[in-house]
C-alpha cells in the first residue's frame, strides 16, 4: 500500500466497470501513470447487471441515429479485439400479428442509414435459423447482433490495463478528493471491509463511476443532471435460443432475448428511480409477470423454461446541461471537462453511453486526459485484441477445432470463458482439472488461477471471473467447495465463513422474486444442507455492512 | 394390488410407517417417487434441539406444531420406540430423548442432536471438547469436506489440530473422474486392503492427537466397514457429515428399506403415485404411473411425499398444492408472503404443509379422509431447521399413525 | 421428442442437484472414465445445450440401465438424457462388430438354420479368439446358442392351428431370444396362457424390438424395425388383442424407448403393451383366471431383478406369481445391475467393467446357491451362468414346469 500511496499517478480513474476498465487499458497503452480504483469489485454495478447484448445498434436506428452508428462500430470492433468475449450469434427483429409491419419498413431503412447490415427475411426463413422464435411472426429482419459478456469483457480490460503498468485497487472507496484552490490532485480512499483510509495522488482523476458517478461528482463540488433508471432482466436455466429476439417496434418493455454461454436472458423493464435505491433494487413481482408475459411472445418456449434468477441493473441517464427537468434524455456518451464546464482542474466525468460504446466512450476519456497532460500517443484499443483474444479468430478457430476434441468438458468450458488466458490455467493433475463448479465446469484449477491472478478476494469475485454459483444449482453444491478453496488464500475461516454465508443470501437475492416450482425446492434443499447439516446460520453477519458482499 | 396400508413415499417417515405396520403383520406397499432425503442427512437426528432438554422445549412450540397435536408424552414415547426399531432394523444410534447431545458439523460449527449414527462422536456439551488435541484429516481431492473450517471451529472451543490430507493410491482411480470423487464413491472403495491401507496412513499421522476427526465416508451399504477402520487405528475416530451424498444418510436408507422388505412389504421405487380414488370420504384406491390401472387398494393409506424438494408440496406461480390428491394445503395466499428476503431468517415457506386433524388426517375442502393419514415433513405448523425437529417429527409422527392404524 | 425448440425433454428442468443419482450409478463405480450420470445427463445436456461440441464421447460407457431414473427423487429421466445425447451427438459411427451384436434378428435367422455349426462353432476355442482379435467381441463370452427351429416355425407347425379354439386371445411379443435362442419360453408361454383359457397368436411380422441397434448406434434401423412394430401391435389392439412379451427389455424399450429415444409415439397402444407375468397378474388378481400347481413341485429359487424391469417396476408382477407356487423356497436378492447391458458386456473393451459391475451379485449367488435364478432378461441370464454355473430361467418357464396344467385347464373351465 506504501507504494501506491508514495506514487504520482498520471490519471486515477474511479470505477471498476466497462468503463473504467478500458480507461485504465486505453490510459495506460499510452504510457500514462494509472491506477484504477473500485468501491467494491469490477462489473459489481450496471456492467454486471445488463442484457450482454453486442448491439448491432439496429435498436437504437430509428430512434437516435448517432448511437445506432456508435453501436455498429464499437460492435465491429469487439468483434476483433474481444472475440473471447463475444459470441457472433447474429439478430432478429421479429414482427408479431399484434405489431404493425409497417415499422418494418422503417426500421430498415434507417438501419441502412446507420451502417447496420439489416436485411428482410421470410419468415419461414427466421423460424428455420432460429426454432424457439414465436411461430406466429409475420416479418423478421436479421442484424448482426450478438451476445458480450460483460464479466470476461472487464477482466480482460483490467488485465490489460495491469499488463501495460496500471495498479487496480478494488473495495476502496472514494470519499474525498485532495484539492489545492481549483484544481483536483488526488482521492482520498476508504476500505469497503477495514475502514482503513489512504490517500493517493494523481494529475488527473477520471470519474467513470457509472451512475454513482453523480456522487463523485458531488464529492468534487460540481453537480451533473443524471437520472437512474431501473431495468429488470430474468435469467433462464439454460441456452434456450442461439440468436437475439427482438421485437420490431418501438422500443419497449422486455423485448430482447439475448442467449449468453449457457442461458438465456430476457429484459429490460424500465423505471426511473431515485438515487437512494441504486444500491437496494429489487425486482418486483409486476416486473416478473412482465417480463415472462412479454418473453413468451418472442418465444413461446420460454414458459417451459426454468427460471434460475431475476435482478436489476440501473442505467445512468445524463440530461443535458441546459435542460434540467431530464426531457431530453440521451443515451449517447456524455464526456465532460470540469475545467471548461465548473472551473475545476483535474477532473474528468465520462458517462452515460452503454456496455456497447465502453470502449469509445474510454477512448474520449482518454484523449481529454491526453490533451490536459500534453500526450501526443493515439488511441490503439480498437487495433489491439484483449488478452484471451490475443490470436485472429480465424486461424485460432481452425487451431481449436482441431485440438479441442481432445480437451475436457471442463477445459473446453474455460477455454470459452478465458479464451487463449486458459493455457495459464492449472491442469497439471487430477486436483487441477476436479470440478468445484459442476453446473458450470468450473474446476479446481480455473479457482486457483482466478484466486491468483484476477483480484479475488470473495465468493462473489470468484463467480464474476468464473460464472461459479452461476447455473442451476445457485451455489448448492460449489459455494462450500469455493469457500473451501478460497480459504487457502484467506487465511481466515471465519472470514470466509461469513463469505459464504453471505455469498448464498446474494444468490437467494435473485431467487426469491421467482421462487416457486424447482427454485423453491432448490432454496430448501440449499437450507438443509447449509443450515441443516453444517450449521452455517450460526455464522455471525460479517461485521458492518454485507457491502463485501457485492 | 391389495394391501393392508399402502404408503406414499419412502423416506424415513414412509419407512417408520412401513416398520411398524409390518412387524405387526400388516401386508404394506411403500410407492416411493425415487430415492429419499435421508440421503442428505447429517447422520444425526433431531427431536428438539431449541432446547437441551427437547421434550420441555416441546411444550413451548405453537398449538398447529405435529408436536403439539402428539402431545409432551406421546412424543416422547414414540420417540423411544423410534430408538428401538432402528436398532432392531440395524442401525445403532445414541442419544436419549431426555437430554440432547451435540455433534460437531463440517464447517466447524456445534449443533444439538438427539439420536447419532455410531460413526459419530456424541459431544456432552456444546462448548466443551472431549479433547485437547485432535488430528483432522482428510482424503486427498476430496472437495465436499473443510479441514480449514473444522480447525477453526475447534480452535474457537480451545482445541489443538493439525490438519493432514491422505492420498492413497488406490483411491487415483477415482480421482481420474472430475466429479465423481463424491463421500458415496470413496465409500465403495474404502473396504478391505483399502480400508487398512488407510489406516496405517492414519496410524503414520495422528502423532500425539487424541482422536481423529474425518468425512464420513465409511460404510456405504453396512457399517462394518466403519467399525473395522476404527478397530485399526490406534486413537478414536470420530466421523463427519459431509456434503451430500451423505454415506451415514445412504445407509440408513438402505438398512431401512431392506429391514422393512424383510418384514415383507413391498418396496416400490422410482414410481410416481398420481390420482386416487374416494368413495363417501374414504380413500379406495391409488393410481400410479408404473402401474397403470392395476390400482393399488388398501384399507388404509398413509401420504408421507416430504415438503418442496420430494414434492410433497409444489409451488405453482401463485399457489401451493398438494399435487396428488389435492388435499387442503396451509400456506400463505400471495407469492410475496411466502419468503423472506434474508435467507437465514424464517422462511415461510418452510412451515408450509397439509392442514389435518388431530389424528393427522388430511383434508380436503376442510373433511378429513377417513382412512388417510399424514407423517412426516409434508404436516403443516413445523420448521424442522429452524427448530431442529425434522427427524423427531418424521418418527414420532410415523409411529403414532401406525398405531392409529393398528387400532382401528 | 421436442427436436424443434433448443429444450431437453425428459425432466432436464427439474434437475435439483442433489448428487443421488451418482450414488446408484453401476458403472461409475467401476470406470473413471464415465463422467457419471449427473454430469453426463443433467449437467452435461446444459453445456450440449449450448454448443454441440461439449459432448463427450466417453457417454458410451453409460450402459443405460436406468437405475440412476429409478433413484432420482425429481424424475429426471437421466439415462434418457444421456441416450438421447449419444444419439444426437455422437460422431462414432458403428463397428462391424456393433452391427453383428445389433443385429439380432438377422444373426438369429442365419444361425438357426444353421445352429448345429453355429453353435459348435462358436464355442471353439479359436473362434472365440478369432472374434476377439477381429470383432473384439470378448473371448471369455459365450455366445448364446441357437435352437435349431425357430419359436415361430415350431408355432405354426405344432401351435397355431389351436388357438382359434380359445375363448379369449392375446398377442405374444416373442422377441429375438426366444425365437432364435430358447422356443422354448415361447412354447412355456403358450402351454400357461393356453390353460387360462387364452390363445396365443403372434405379430404380423414381428421384428426385433431394436434395443440392440438403438445402443450400438444404428438408430435408423432400430426406428424402422420400432414402426413396424407399432404398426402390427396397433393391428392386434384393433382386433382386441392385448400383447403381451416375455423380455422385460423388449417390453421396456417398446414402451419407454420407443417414444423417449426414437420419437414414436406409442400413447394409443402402450398401456396394451405388456409383460406376460404383469398380464397373468392381473388375471389372478381379479379372479379371472386360476394357477393350479403340481403338488410334487420343488425348487430354491433366487429372482435377479433386472434393470429394465427395476425401471417399470413391474418385478413385483413376476415376483409374485412366483411365490404363488407352494413349492418354492424363495431366496431374495437385492436389486443390482449384473453388468451385461444388453450387447454392452460382449465387447471386449467393456468386459472387465461389465463382470465388476456384476460381482457382488455373482458373490451372493454363490452364497445362496439357489437350483435356479429367475429373471426376465435374457442378457441377464448369459451374464450370470458364465458368472455362476447357476442356471437362469424366465420366471414363465419356471411357471410352466411348476403348472398343473391339467387342473389349470380344468379350473379355468378350458377344455
Amino acid at each position: 500500500m506504501d507504494r501506491i500511496e508514495n506514487k504520482h499517478y498520471d490519471v486515477i480513474v474511479i470505477g471498476g466497470g466497462a468503463t473504467g476498465a478500458g480507461t485504465a487499458r486505453d490510459c495506460a497503452m499510452r504510457g500514462l501513470k494509472t491506477i484504477l480504483v473500485e468501491r467494491l469489485d469490477f462489473t459489481a454495478g450496471a456492467t454486471g447487471r445488463n442484457h450482454g447484448l453486442l448491439h448491432s445498434g439496429a435498436r437504437y436506428a430509428v430512434t437516435d441515429q448517432e448511437s445506432a452508428s456508435e453501436c455498429i462500430r464499437e460492435n465491429m470492433i469487439l468483434r476483433r479485439i474481444a472475440s473471447h468475449c463475444v459470441e457472433e450469434t447474429s439478430g432478429l427483429f421479429i414482427t408479431l400479428p399484434e405489431d404493425d409491419l409497417e415499422y418494418q419498413k422503417l426500421f430498415v431503412e434507417a438501419c441502412g442509414r446507420a451502417g447496420i447490415d439489416a436485411a428482410i427475411i421470410d419468415p419461414k426463413e427466421a423460424r428455420l435459423l432460429e426454432p424457439t422464435v414465436n411461430p406466429d411472426l409475420i416479418g423478421a429482419v436479421r442484424v448482426p447482433d450478438g451476445a458480450v459478456d460483460p464479466f470476461r469483457l472487464t477482466t480482460a480490460n483490467i488485465t490489460d490495463a495491469r499488463l501495460h503498468g496500471a495498479d487496480i485497487l478494488t473495495y476502496h472507496e472514494v470519499v474525498g478528493f485532495v484539492r489545492t484552490g481549483d484544481s483536483i490532485e488526488g482521492v482520498h480512499l476508504r476500505h469497503a471491509r477495514t475502514g482503513e483510509q489512504m490517500t493517493v495522488y494523481g494529475s488527473l482523476v477520471i470519474n467513470a463511476a457509472g451512475i454513482w458517478g453523480y456522487r463523485i461528482a458531488e464529492l468534487a463540488g460540481v453537480r451533473i443532471n443524471m437520472f437512474p433508471s431501473k431495468g429488470s432482466l430474468i435469467i433462464f436455466g439454460h441456452r434456450v435460443n442461439n440468436m437475439v429476439i427482438n421485437r420490431c417496434r418501438k422500443p419497449a418493455d422486455a423485448d430482447i432475448l439475448v442467449p449468453g454461454d449457457t442461458i438465456s436472458l430476457i429484459g429490460t423493464t424500465s423505471t426511473r428511480i431515485p438515487f437512494d435505491e441504486v444500491d437496494h433494487m429489487e425486482v418486483t413481482p409486476e416486473e416478473v409477470d412482465i417480463l415472462m408475459r412479454e418473453g413468451e411472445k418472442l418465444a413461446p418456449i420460454l414458459g417451459q423454461v426454468r427460471i434460475l434468477r431475476a435482478y436489476s441493473g440501473v442505467r445512468p441517464l445524463v440530461a443535458s446541461d441546459d435542460d434540467p427537468s431530464g426531457r431530453s434524455i440521451s443515451r449517447g456518451i456524455v464526456c465532460l471537462d470540469h475545467e471548461v464546464r465548473d472551473g475545476l482542474k483535474g477532473f474528468i466525468t465520462i458517462t452515460g453511453g452503454k456496455l456497447m460504446t465502453y470502449r469509445l466512450m474510454a477512448e474520449w476519456a482518454t484523449d481529454l486526459a491526453c490533451r490536459k497532460l500534453g500526450v501526443t500517443v493515439g488511441c490503439r484499443t480498437a487495433e489491439l485484441p484483449l488478452p484471451g483474444s490475443d490470436q485472429p479468430k480465424d486461424s485460432e478457430g481452425r487451431k481449436r477445432k482441431a485440438h479441442i476434441i481432445e480437451l475436457s468438458t471442463e477445459q473446453k468450458a474455460a477455454e470459452g470463458r478465458h479464451g487463449t488466458m486458459s493455457r495459464y490455467i492449472p491442469s497439471q493433475n487430477a486436483q487441477d482439472d476436479a470440478l468445484v463448479c459442476e453446473c458450470e465446469q468450473v474446476s479446481v484449477g480455473e479457482v486457483n488461477y482466478a484466486i491468483e491472478n484476477l483480484y479475488v478476494q470473495n465468493l462473489i469475485n470468484l463467480r464474476r471471473r468464473t460464472r461459479i454459483g452461476m447455473g442451476t444449482c445457485q451455489g448448492e453444491l460449489c459455494a462450500c467447495r469455493a469457500a473451501g478453496l478460497l480459504d487457502k488464500a484467506n487465511r481466515c475461516s471465519e472470514r470466509t465463513l461469513q463469505d459464504l454465508r453471505g455469498f448464498l443470501n446474494e444468490r437467494w437475492k435473485g431467487m426469491y422474486p421467482i421462487a416457486w416450482g424447482e427454485t423453491l425446492a432448490e432454496i430448501q434443499f440449499t437450507s438443509w444442507l447449509y443450515n441443516g447439516v453444517c450449521g452455517l446460520d450460526q455464522v455471525k453477519e460479517s461485521e458492518g455492512k454485507p457491502v463485501i458482499n457485492q | 394390488m391389495r394391501y393392508d396400508t399402502v404408503i406414499i413415499g419412502g423416506g424415513l417417515s414412509g419407512l417408520m410407517s412401513g416398520i411398524a405396520l409390518a412387524r405387526a403383520g400388516q401386508q404394506v406397499a411403500i410407492i416411493s417417487a425415487g430415492q429419499s432425503a435421508l440421503h442428505f442427512s447429517s447422520g444425526s437426528f433431531e427431536l428438539y434441539g431449541g432446547a437441551e432438554h427437547p421434550l420441555e422445549g416441546i411444550a413451548t412450540l405453537p398449538a398447529e406444531h405435529p408436536y403439539q397435536k402428539l402431545g409432551v408424552e406421546r412424543v416422547a414415547h414414540y420417540a423411544e420406540q423410534t430408538q428401538e426399531l432402528l436398532r432392531e432394523a440395524g442401525i445403532q444410534t445414541t442419544g436419549s430423548t431426555a437430554r440432547n447431545h451435540y455433534r460437531f458439523t463440517p464447517i466447524g460449527m456445534v449443533k444439538p442432536a438427539w439420536l447419532s449414527l455410531a460413526d459419530y462422536t456424541p459431544l456432552e456439551s456444546a462448548d466443551a471438547l472431549p479433547w485437547r488435541r485432535v488430528l483432522v484429516a482428510n482424503l486427498e481431492g476430496y472437495l465436499d469436506f473443510f479441514p480449514s473450517f473444522v480447525s477453526a471451529g475447534l480452535a474457537r472451543l480451545g482445541v489443538e489440530s493439525s490438519v493432514a490430507t491422505i492420498s492413497l493410491p488406490q483411491l487415483e482411480h477415482l480421482r481420474k473422474s472430475t466429479t465423481e470423487m463424491r463421500a458415496t464413491n470413496i465409500a465403495r472403495i474404502l473396504e478391505g486392503d483399502v480400508l487398512r491401507a488407510l489406516a496405517e496412513a492414519l496410524n503414520e499421522r495422528v502423532g500425539d492427537a487424541e482422536a481423529i476427526l474425518m468425512p464420513a465416508v465409511v460404510g456405504l451399504k453396512s457399517d462394518k466397514a466403519m467399525f473395522e477402520l476404527r478397530e485399526q487405528v490406534s486413537v478414536p475416530i470420530c466421523f463427519l457429515p459431509t456434503m451430500p451424498a451423505s454415506v451415514p444418510g445412504v445407509r440408513t436408507q438402505l438398512t431401512l428399506s431392506s429391514y422393512f422388505q424383510q418384514l415383507g412389504g413391498a418396496y416400490l421405487i422410482g414410481d410416481n403415485v398420481v390420482r386416487g380414488n374416494f368413495e363417501d370420504g374414504r380413500l379406495v384406491s391409488v393410481r400410479s404411473n408404473n402401474h397403470e390401472d392395476v390400482e393399488f387398494r388398501a384399507d388404509n393409506f398413509i401420504i408421507a411425499t416430504g415438503s418442496f424438494f420430494s414434492h410433497g408440496l409444489v409451488a405453482e406461480t401463485n399457489r401451493i398444492v398438494e399435487p396428488i390428491f389435492g388435499l387442503d394445503v396451509e400456506a400463505d395466499e400471495q407469492r410475496t408472503q411466502w419468503y423472506a428476503k434474508d435467507l437465514y431468517a424464517r422462511q415461510p415457506y418452510m412451515s408450509y404443509g397439509l392442514r389435518s386433524d388431530d389424528r393427522f388426517r388430511p383434508m380436503i375442502e376442510g373433511r378429513p379422509i377417513e382412512n388417510l393419514y399424514a407423517v412426516g415433513s409434508i404436516l403443516a405448523g413445523q420448521r424442522a431447521i429452524e427448530e431442529g425437529t425434522g427427524g423427531g417429527v418424521a418418527t414420532t409422527t410415523a409411529l403414532y399413525v401406525a398405531d392409529l392404524i393398528l387400532n382401528r | 421428442m421436442n427436436k424443434h425448440n433448443n429444450i431437453s425433454p425428459n425432466g432436464f428442468e427439474q434437475c435439483i442437484k442433489c448428487t443421488i443419482c451418482t450414488v446408484y450409478c453401476p458403472m461409475t463405480a467401476v470406470n473413471p472414465d464415465y463422467p457419471g450420470p449427473k454430469q453426463a445427463g443433467p449437467d452435461g445436456e446444459r453445456y450440449r445445450l449450448k454448443k454441440p461440441l461439449f459432448y463427450d464421447e466417453a457417454l458410451k460407457y453409460c450402459l443405460n440401465c436406468k437405475r440412476c431414473e429409478v433413484a432420482c427423487p425429481s424424475n429426471v429421466r437421466i439415462g434418457d438424457i444421456i441416450q438421447a445425447a449419444r444419439i444426437k451427438y455422437s460422431k462414432h459411427s458403428p463397428k462391424l462388430r456393433d452391427v453383428i451384436l445389433a443385429n439380432t434378428d438377422f444373426m438369429g435367422t442365419v444361425a438357426t438354420t444353421m445352429a448345429p455349426i453355429v453353435n459348435a462353432t462358436l464355442r471353439l476355442k479359436p473362434v472365440k479368439h478369432v472374434m476377439d482379435a477381429v470383432l473384439a467381441i470378448d473371448h471369455h463370452r459365450t455366445f448364446p446358442s441357437y435352437a435349431s427351429q425357430r419359436f415361430e416355425t415350431w408355432y405354426r407347425k405344432e401351435a397355431a392351428a389351436k388357438q382359434a379354439e380359445y375363448p379369449k386371445q392375446v398377442s405374444y411379443f416373442h422377441g429375438c431370444y426366444a425365437n432364435y435362442n430358447n422356443p422354448q419360453l415361447g412354447k412355456d408361454l403358450v402351454k400357461v396362457l393356453n390353460a387360462l383359457g387364452y390363445g396365443v397368436q403372434l405379430l404380423e411380422k414381428e421384428r426385433c424390438c431394436g434395443v440392440a441397434k438403438i445402443s450400438n448406434g444404428l438408430v435408423e434401423a432400430a426406428r424402422r424395425d420400432a414402426k413396424r412394430n407399432l404398426s402390427a401391435i396397433r393391428q392386434a389392439v384393433a382386433e382386441g388383442r392385448e400383447v403381451v412379451a416375455t423380455s422385460s427389455t423388449c417390453t421396456f424399450t417398446i414402451r419407454d424407448e420407443y417414444p423417449h429415444l426414437l420419437g414414436l409415439e406409442n400413447d394409443d397402444v402402450r398401456s396394451q403393451i405388456s409383460l406376460a407375468t404383469r398380464f397373468i397378474y392381473r388375471l389372478i388378481e381379479e379372479r379371472k383366471a386360476k394357477l393350479v400347481f403340481r403338488k410334487d413341485f420343488r425348487l430354491r429359487v433366487a429372482y435377479h431383478t433386472a434393470c429394465h424391469i427395476e425401471r417399470m417396476g413391474w418385478s413385483i408382477y413376476s415376483t409374485s406369481l412366483l411365490r404363488m407356487i407352494p413349492g418354492i423356497e424363495w431366496l431374495p436378492l437385492e436389486s443390482q445391475c449384473c453388468g451385461i447391458a444388453g450387447t454392452y458386456g460382449f465387447k471386449r473393451e467393456n468386459y472387465n467393467f461389465s463382470q465388476a459391475i456384476g460381482e457382488k451379485l455373482f458373490q451372493r449367488i454363490k452364497e445362496l446357491n439357489p437350483d435356479v435364478v429367475s429373471t426376465d432378461c435374457e442378457t441377464c441370464k448369459w451374464q450370470i451362468e458364465m458368472s455362476t454355473s447357476v442356471p437362469v430361467e424366465n420366471p414363465i418357464s419356471i411357471l410352466a414346469r411348476a403348472l398343473d396344467e391339467e387342473a389349470t385347464r380344468e379350473a379355468n373351465g378350458v377344455k
